[in-house]
């Protein structure tokens, strides 16, 4: 082979290992260039500790305490510190500070509302109006603009500071503006200061490691409390493992909203960040998604939000005995008095929901609806849960730690305004081996004369053969599904329990004991109806949707149950309990009940009256 | 020279292969940088085939005409007509298939309606959301119009067929149903359907859609979809009167909770936005006042950006 063949096929290979290289080379950068960021699963984080953790935080006590001087002197406009100003600013603030124009939507009822000024600057032609923008092109002009906290509204103001004249006003209802420096200084002191925040840095987080590129940059929704506060999010950035953590701070209650882990990639701007949605992804994961084992004080049992059905527990057992197969609460039926003819004539909507009209004696009329409590996504819930379900302390009058309880808030969005309810589902269990399913109804209701049924399903689980006891002097058994009602009962055994439960060889059993206020929570009682049912697996034993007529108080739902008496001697039991509530709105007596005061802080403060019902199930020894 | 020969074919050879390799490469990087800036192009309202039904024409009914599917006054659908639309048509008969959601007008007048889970669950509901309904022109009788078998609605996600478009060009449905999805995988239908076989020329799933609507731009032919799980629009591609797999992220909302629940083209480059929280319940269908909002996106051709404004 001549040398010129060699050189040539030299070439040739070369060549080809040079293009190949080249070829793959090219690819892996373009590759890169199409993904820039390493994906980053998110994570969220909700709120664990009590608001009153931030009160002792210097920026927030220092400001509390200039607010309320402000708000007692009868002022309702917490002023920018003159730091944070120019002189003309200055002079912009005093002016506006006596503008009634500006300061129009600050008193309600004779009571100052917490307003903010949040910035003054020079003003920028694309807030103008035609008539000050022929003014401003001679003259200096600021702009202003203050922040109400209780309207959740944004007043911007136009000053001509030459002629010392407010050259116009405009409201912008449910808009927040940039914040000031102090309320700046002051989210990051809340993120800095959160002790979530520092759990998941596995660090006391540093201030320069914090970013607050999402302050607000004109006026737009808040993300937290459904847009309804003023929220901000400082960030602390991961740059080694491509993430940063998300505080979302609310100002308006001066706590720590919720928080997230993302990317450092585009899904991380403002628009991902959303404490409903946060929430919502949160309880679906956790809650929803699968179930949560506990273990606590002998108790053993798994919990999940169901589709409908509120917080359920299932296969609860104490100290390795079974109790219960499941217990929640599937409704709560709404209804209200009225009288005269009811228009039933179309559809009738108040706050989102049917209205159910039902034909009363004596010329009454009912009318409300169901409320389904469920997860926040994919369900046919109508009250969404908010921040999941918790597990706390329990303590007795004296203030003994007596077990511990399981509970699950759940609320209309728009909660506490009227005909928005807030409901929680709790379970009570005891040190002794007593548990207790809880209704609470926190209002607010559409008027004074509401009745409310939560109803309440609980399947025992001693074993696949129960039988069923009622008092009445001495222990009746149950031979076929009925119901009876517990508001009738004159007589209890010991004077605490109306019914009981047990194993078919009466060797185990729960007493249950109604309430009629006995448990030091200032209920009124239960007056309840109680039905007993063979388990049947298509009656409730999965998400039932609504359940009989909100409505109709000649039934609760649950009689289509036990139509047929079926036997239930020595079956495996499920036991229905349906509690029925009149609400109070009568100042000093209120009862199921919400209420929103003006607060010394020139904020709303919602007052809430709760009515906590439901039986104790108390073991037979 | 003659002995060179072997080394300057060789050469020749590298040389030629390097040119179709760079080349290929650089066309690559060219479609790379394409598909990252996908765009519909300009676009501009385009006349509308669609007719109001003739039976209005009969009652005597003038415009302004809208048709109401607010669920706010009345179930189902209604006509409302004359100054400040204070005249209503609404027999109880166009109440018997419980609520709607959106409409499609035909060129004859005909109204095809999607169904709507709205606040309460009864025994009907489920099967409700499984057809397509139509109000015919002439007698203005409703009726269900074609049943969809493949959708299943349930407690868990109460949403059957959600939106329609009626396609003037080839008198066809364009149809979207969101009810086989879940939290964690999205399984949305979107339905090509001949309204005079009913047959359905092309199913693509894996994308929830809200809402749907027609756009034609200079870049061709674009069905345009509102995300229900995200803050976002989506432009599917329609080539020979089909649609491709993949729907291209053509803007986002500033937030998160917000989903596109309707689509209007009003002029040269602008759309009309209307937005609803949405989570797969019917708390959302239920929202009012502000939890709605409306934008303008205004699509801007030589920045390549779409600008929001909050109306």
């Amino acid at each position: 082979m001549s040398n010129e063949i060699k050189i040539s096929m030299g070439i040739l290979s070369v060549g080809l290992v040079v293009l190949v290289t080249y070829w793959f080379m090219v690819e892996g950068n373009d590759s890169k260039s199409l993904s820039p960021h390493k994906r980053v699963e998110e994570r969220i984080i909700l709120p664990q500790y009590s608001t009153k953790t931030y009160g002792d935080i210097p920026e927030v006590k220092e400001y509390l305490k200039d607010l309320k001087k402000v708000i007692q002197s009868g002022q309702a406009v917490l002023p920018l510190d003159d730091s944070e100003l120019d002189s003309s600013g200055v002079l912009a603030q005093k002016i506006l500070l006596k503008n009634k124009a500006f300061l129009k939507d600050t008193i309600r009822n004779g009571k100052p509302l917490h307003n903010d000024m949040m910035r003054i600057r020079p003003a920028i032609v694309s807030v103008l109006s035609d008539s000050s923008k022929t003014i401003c092109e001679t003259h200096k002009c600021y702009q202003a603009e203050k922040y109400n906290y209780v309207t959740n509204t944004t007043t911007r103001a136009v000053v001509d500071i030459d002629n010392k004249k407010v050259l116009e006003v405009t409201n912008h209802a449910g808009m927040q503006p940039d914040i000031s420096l102090r309320l700046t200084h002051i989210a990051q002191a809340i993120a800095l200061n959160a002790p979530e925040v520092a759990k998941e840095l596995k660090r006391t987080p540093r201030r320069q490691d914090m970013s607050m590129a999402n302050v607000r940059g004109a006026l737009q929704g808040s993300p937290c409390q459904n847009s309804e506060h003023l929220c901000v999010a400082p960030t602390f950035s991961d740059h080694k493992n491509e993430q940063a953590l998300w505080a979302i701070v609310d100002l308006t209650e001066m706590t720590l909203a919720a928080a997230k882990w993302a990317g450092l990639g585009k899904t991380t701007t403002p628009a991902c960040i959303s404490e409903r949605s946060l929430q919502n992804r949160y309880i679906m994961k956790n809650f929803c998604e699968k179930d949560t084992h506990l273990e606590k004080n002998g108790w053993t049992l798994d919990y999940r939000l169901t589709g409908s059905d509120g917080l359920e527990i299932i296969n609860v057992e104490f100290k390795g005995q079974k109790v219960l197969s499941t217990a929640k609460i599937v409704d709560w039926h709404v209804a209200y008095e009225g009288k005269g003819e009811a228009d039933a004539s179309g559809d009738v909507v108040m706050a989102g929901r049917q209205v159910e009209f039902v034909k009363g004696d004596e010329g009454k009329f009912f009318f409300g609806y169901n409320d389904a409590m469920g997860c926040p996504m994919f369900s046919t819930s109508v009250v969404l849960p908010f921040n999941g379900p918790l597990v706390k302390e329990l303590y007795d009058e004296q203030k003994q730690k007596v077990g511990f309880y399981l509970t699950q808030d759940f609320r209309n969005p728009k909660w506490p305004m009227a005909c928005n309810y807030r409901y929680e589902n709790r379970f009570e269990f005891f040190d002794d081996g007593s548990f207790r399913v809880v209704g609470v109804n926190k209002g607010r209701g559409c008027g004074e004369n509401a009745i409310y049924r939560p109803v309440m399903r609980m399947d025992m689980a001693f074993s696949d053969k129960e039988n069923f006891y009622k008092y009445d002097g001495s222990w009746k058994k149950w031979l076929t599904e009925q119901s009876d009602f517990q508001k009738d009962a004159k007589v209890y055994d010991q004077n605490r329990y109306l019914y009981k439960v047990t194993d078919k060889n009466e060797k185990k059993g729960y007493y249950i004991e109604p309430n009629r206020g006995q448990f030091h929570d200032d209920s009124r009682g239960d007056n309840a109806t109680l039905f007993v049912t063979k388990f049947k697996e298509g009656e409730g034993d999965k998400d039932l949707l609504t359940l009989g007529s909100c409505c109709n108080l000649e039934e609760d739902g649950v009689e289509r149950y036990v139509s047929k008496n079926e036997s239930i001697d020595g079956e495996n039991i499920v036991l229905w309990y349906v509690p029925r509530i009149k609400n109070d709105a009568r100042a000093g007596h209120e009862y199921c009940w919400a209420d929103t005061v003006i607060d010394s802080n020139g904020n709303i403060e919602v007052r809430t009256f709760p009515c906590i019902v439901g039986p104790k199930f108390v073991p037979i020894k | 020279m003659r002995k060179y020969l072997p080394i300057i074919i060789s050469l020749l050879v590298v040389a030629g292969i390097a040119f179709v390799v760079i080349n290929k490469k650089n066309n690559q990087k060219t479609k790379h940088k394409t598909e990252e800036k996908f765009t519909i192009g300009n676009f501009n309202k385009q006349k509308s085939c669609a007719r109001h039904p003739e039976f209005l024409k009969q009652l005597k009914v003038t415009q302004p005409i809208t048709i109401d599917l607010s669920q706010q006054q009345f179930k189902g659908l209604a006509f409302l007509w004359g100054k400040n639309f204070s005249k209503v048509i609404h027999p109880k008969a166009w109440e018997t298939y419980e609520h709607f959601s959106t409409y499609a007008l035909d060129e004859v007048g005909n109204v095809y309606l999607a169904p709507m889970p709205f606040i309460s669950i009864k025994s009907t509901t489920f099967n409700l959301q499984k057809n397509i309904y139509k109000l015919d022109s002439k007698t203005g009788k409703l009726d269900i119009w074609m049943n969809f078998d493949d959708v299943h609605p349930s407690a868990s996600n109460p949403y059957g067929i959600i939106s329609l478009v009626y396609d003037c060009d080839d008198q066809t449905l364009w149809v979207s149903a969101i009810d086989e999805s879940d939290y964690k995988s999205q399984k949305g239908v979107i339905y090509h359907v001949d309204v005079k076989s009913k047959r359905v020329l092309q199913r693509v799933e894996g994308f929830d859609a809200l809402t749907i609507t027609l756009l034609k731009s200079e870049k061709g032919k674009f069905l345009l979809a509102g995300s229900a799980r995200e803050n976002a629009l989506y432009a599917y591609a329609i080539e020979n009167k089909t649609l491709s797999k993949n729907a291209e992220r053509i803007l986002e909302l500033p937030s998160a909770q917000e989903h596109i629940r309707k689509i209007n083209v009003r002029g040269q480059n602008l759309l009309e936005l209307q937005t609803i929280p949405f989570s797969y319940t019917l708390i959302a269908q239920t929202s009012e006042g502000s939890e709605r909002n409306h934008y303008s996106a205004k699509w801007d051709s030589s920045s390549l950006t779409w600008s929001l404004v909050k109306k």
